[in-house]
């Protein structure tokens, strides 16, 4: 496996967020904050990491005058994810 | 982080995943509601629904059309409060999606060739209601759309049968009941996990 992406899924909050993605459709930036448990500065930090390895979709768009992003795991991000489990079920 | 913490925290992550069904409940109980009202009213006052043609024409379409608008806002409203779509939601929001415009296609269809619709969309209705229930997996969504769908073979044998009762029937049974136990059911019991 790409050692890259190895090293972007070590971080817990990465990897909570592409497994959270992995089971949705699309997800709002407060719906992970509440997922990962994690505080706003980090999560952006971590989900914009994720987004330049390609392993997540960025939609910015404005509804009712508010801006608002939704997140979505990319066909790299899905194949990438479950390579990784495969190799950690292998461990067990 | 140990492959044990990691697997923990995938597990964890994908058990967070819920499908929450009390909104498809409420979308049910509402139609339910509003069709067997109109199929009231127009029963016991045809003379005000059917004062002309048009009259009866703008009742049928122009309401359930108003509630289409209502029932999007609806679930627009809920998925932003939620903030995240399951594959779940997505396969459900489509197929009641086509149910809709199955039913424009079928009142439109109705008018040109000016027959009753009533049976046609009862049967789609059916079909549909016994697909939602089967993939989500609760079993009176799945009985009151085969009941649905018997009752309205039913009614194709018995071509003297009200229309307005058969709806009101119909709807109560195949939709109204089983969407109020969707609606009434413990929370817990409502959200389908992975």
């Amino acid at each position: 496996m790409n050692k890259e992406i190895e090293k972007l899924l070590f971080n817990p909050i990465r990897l909570k967020t592409i497994s959270f993605l992995m089971s949705v459709e699309t997800c709002t930036f407060k719906a992970l904050l509440e997922i990962t448990d994690s505080t706003k500065g980090n999560l952006s930090i971590q989900l914009k990491k994720l987004n330049e390895g390609g392993l997540i979709n960025i939609e910015k768009y404005f509804q009712k005058s508010y801006p608002t992003t939704d997140y979505s795991i990319t066909n790299k991000g899905r194949k990438s994810f479950e390579e990784f489990y495969n190799q950690l079920m292998s461990f067990k | 982080m140990t492959k044990e913490e990691q697997l923990s925290i995938i597990n964890d992550a994908i058990k967070q995943t819920k499908t929450n069904l009390k909104p498809l409940g409420y979308n049910l109980v509402f139609w339910g509601v509003v069709i067997i009202s109109m199929s009231l009213f127009h029963y016991f006052f045809p003379e005000i629904v059917q004062y002309s043609y048009y009259s009866a024409v703008i009742y049928w379409v122009l309401i359930p059309v108003l509630g289409m608008f209502y029932t999007t806002y609806y679930n627009i409203k809920t998925g932003i409060k939620i903030g995240y779509e399951t594959q779940l939601d997505r396969v459900i929001r489509i197929i009641w999606s086509v149910f809709g415009l199955a039913w424009i296609f079928t009142v439109g269809i109705s008018l040109i060739y000016n027959v009753n619709p009533v049976q046609d969309i009862l049967f789609l209705l059916g079909i549909v209601l016994v697909m939602s229930g089967l993939i989500i997996k609760f079993r009176n969504i799945t009985i009151g759309g085969i009941g649905l769908l018997i009752f309205t073979v039913y009614t194709y044998y018995n071509p003297g049968i009200n229309l307005l009762l058969v709806n009101v029937i119909g709807i109560s049974f195949g939709m109204l009941v089983p969407g109020l136990s969707l609606y009434f059911q413990k929370s817990d019991n409502l959200q389908l996990r992975y």
